[in-house]
């Protein structure tokens, strides 16, 4: 089995995610870590960086995949995200 | 562009850090502007201090770098007072009371709860024993590691302790290397056990024997670019360089200066020596060394001692440590003794010292398994000195578990783990010595527990690594560890196979006893267990013991890193005193 690719400490967004790997012919499950970065210094980007535990993975190698953001886009991203948590939070609300 | 880092670094580093420390001591820690904290904390590193996590606000890890870990009883004693008078905090720790000093795995002292009002005060100590905190920590020279007990050792090629303490003198506070792009960890070994462990340092000299003008010289191979950081370990590779020990210094100089020059300084993550090694490859360190930073024509290397090496690495025909009682060339012995996870109560470090004082020791040794030798016992003295009451508690001949285990700080205090170590490493070995018959044959099994991915228990080069992780467990987030197996140093190093990933803290004795038990059942002869693990494949190795529970109780499975501090009573973030005056009192904030 492979290390990590991805580091994972304290500064980690979420060390403990459920994921999963879908493609044509297979699927499956394995937790994750999800994390969202910027340079230490002068960023230019927001990378969103995710790694499926590749213990549990058989269908793909062990790997890490990365998008880059612009800031626009990655507030773009935070306000969808708002909005389907806000939406979350309302059946919450309709149904306890 | 250079990094803010780097900018931060223009405007203050080095020395003169010192002054502004003094200063921030004077007018007390809320002196320092707040949103300069950043550049202040990271200014600090360089003399050692490394302001403490998230809810400690104000309380500073120090770090004390003695090179080669090597100091004698009268400083050891320094430090066991400095501890007792100032490393004291607001909670105490459940397994190690009031007042410790952690040995590091680099031959280091780190004490905690520091306050910046006390630091003039604990520097006139610690100078006037001859230690310092300088360069400790930071983007300069670490402290030089290397086996403490050279010059002493009856298994030696050559006695480096010399040569350790002219590139000691000669590079730190010398503002040529003052300001490098990154760390700097640099390993000198000249005896035949591989103590150094140089294989994961920026810069390593091995013992050598090569034939010059007809003569056998004994000296170093040179080789670079070694370190565990990231997912990218790298083992130190050779550049064909044989350095007699008069060149030691020439040469060290020549290449932290090649590193300092050419080293990357736009990405820090790219800035280590070993990503250098990478992208210009040995053949052309060696020849910009040769063409730009020597005055001498490099010899090619010499014969190394290798195959002798046992230090860390896992073999069945020899300890890989330094504990227990070990011949010196004069006669006399050192003996090494067991600090579980390298921590050590001040009021046992103090008598320690005078311990070793009184039976007229002139040397303390910390070794990078984070245990502790005294050196210079007399033949005659030995029974009595095994006899003596804190070598109970720091024994020369400890249980295999209790021997082997490493931990990281962990989130006591560290701002990177996401779990605890320390005392959780405690109650594993205990629980193992208890519960989990010892293979036979096996005198030390090591264990390294590190919080997170970075490496400061450096657990790929373990029988068993342990770095922190987090998984779910009865449907609540619980700390866990993955799991790797079979690293190690010696003749052929080798970095832990990853097997396992999220095991519950709590599952990770439990799978210790079903690996163990699977290595007894069926190991061929007196195989180590390093070489069991060699011998089988990345299938084998995962799923080849299931993790358990069992009577073993692990107190800090939930969320560590949220608490303030993970043993106080009332652990929430909230509950806090920091950031707190020179008095402990907590400093009134406008929120």
């Amino acid at each position: 089995m492979a290390d990590r690719v991805l580091k994972v400490n304290a500064f980690t967004t979420f060390d403990l995610l459920e994921g999963r790997v879908e493609g044509h012919g297979f699927a499956e499950e394995a937790f994750a870590t999800l994390n969202v970065r910027t340079a230490r210094e002068n960023p230019e980007s927001v990378s969103l960086e995710l790694e499926l535990d590749n213990v549990e993975l058989d269908s793909v190698p062990a790997h890490a995949d990365r998008v880059t953001l612009s800031a626009a886009e990655a507030r773009e991203l935070a306000a969808e995200l708002e909005g389907a948590a806000k939406r979350i939070e309302a059946t919450e609300e309709d149904d306890p | 562009m250079p990094s803010k880092v780097e900018r931060w670094k223009d405007e203050t580093y080095g020395m003169e850090i010192r002054d502004h420390l003094e200063r921030f001591a004077e007018e007390g820690f809320d002196a320092i502007p707040e949103d300069e904290h950043d550049a202040w904390f990271e200014r600090f590193k360089w003399w050692g201090l490394y302001h403490q996590r998230k809810g400690q606000e104000s309380y500073f890890m120090m770090r004390i770098g003695t090179p080669m870990g090597r100091m004698t009883p009268a400083q050891l004693r320094t430090v066991g007072e400095v501890a007792r008078e100032y490393a004291t905090g607001p909670v105490d720790n459940p397994e190690f009371g009031h007042a410790y000093a952690d040995f590091t795995t680099r031959q280091s002292i780190q004490l905690h709860w520091i306050k910046i009002e006390d630091i003039p005060d604990i520097f006139d100590e610690l100078e006037s024993a001859g230690l310092s905190t300088i360069q400790a920590c930071g983007d300069s020279w670490r402290n030089i590691v290397g086996s403490p007990v050279a010059g002493r050792d009856a298994d030696e090629l050559v006695d480096v302790w010399p040569i350790v303490e002219e590139l000691h003198d000669r590079f730190k506070g010398n503002d040529l290397y003052t300001n490098l792009p990154r760390k700097w960890k640099v390993a000198v070994t000249g005896d035949r056990r591989g103590a150094g462990q140089g294989d994961i340092n920026d810069l390593a000299f091995e013992p050598a024997v090569k034939e010059i003008d007809g003569d056998d010289v004994a000296g170093f191979n040179v080789n670079v670019g070694g370190g565990l950081a990231r997912k990218e370990p790298r083992l130190a590779r050779s550049i064909d360089v044989f350095c007699r020990p008069e060149n030691a210094a020439e040469v060290a100089a020549g290449l932290s200066g090649l590193f300092r020059d050419h080293g990357d300084r736009e990405d820090r993550f790219n800035a280590r020596m070993k990503f250098l090694v990478d992208e210009w490859g040995t053949e052309k360190i060696r020849s910009v060394l040769q063409e730009e930073y020597v005055d001498y024509e490099l010899p090619t290397a010499g014969q190394g001692l290798r195959e002798e090496y046992d230090y860390n690495a896992g073999r069945s025909d020899a300890p890989g440590d330094y504990v227990g009682v070990h011949d010196q060339a004069d006669g006399q012995h050192f003996v090494g003794l067991s600090v579980l996870v390298g921590r050590m109560a001040a009021e046992d470090v103090i008598e320690l010292a005078d311990l070793a004082e009184e039976y007229d020791s002139e040397m303390i040794g910390l070794t990078q398994r984070q245990n502790v030798i005294v050196g210079d016992i007399a033949d005659d003295d030995l029974d009595d000195f095994l006899a003596e009451s804190v070598l109970e508690d720091y024994s020369p001949d400890p249980h295999p578990f209790m021997r082997g285990s490493i931990a990281c700080t962990g989130t006591e205090y560290c701002s990177l783990s996401i779990v605890e170590t320390k005392n959780r490493m405690v109650r594993y070995a205990r629980w193992l010595k208890e519960n989990v018959p010892v293979p036979e044959g096996v005198s030390d099994f090591h264990i390294h527990l590190s919080g997170c991915t970075a490496s400061c228990a450096q657990p790929q080069i373990a029988d068993i690594s342990l770095r922190g992780m987090k998984t779910r467990k009865d449907g609540e987030a619980v700390e866990a560890f993955d799991v790797g197996l079979g690293g190690g140093l010696g003749e052929n190093p080798q970095f832990a196979d990853w097997v396992e990933m999220r095991v519950p803290a709590d599952e990770i004795p439990g799978y210790i006893a079903n690996l163990l038990e699977v290595y007894e059942a069926n190991r061929e002869g007196q195989e180590s267990f390093r070489e069991f693990v060699a011998d089988r494949d990345e299938d084998e190795l995962t799923g080849l013991a299931e993790p358990e529970e069992t009577s073993y109780e692990d107190p800090y499975l939930g969320n560590t890193k949220m608490t303030w501090y993970p043993y106080a009573e009332d652990e929430e973030m909230s509950a806090s005193p920091a950031p707190t005056n020179a008095s402990g009192e907590p400093i009134p904030t406008d929120d």
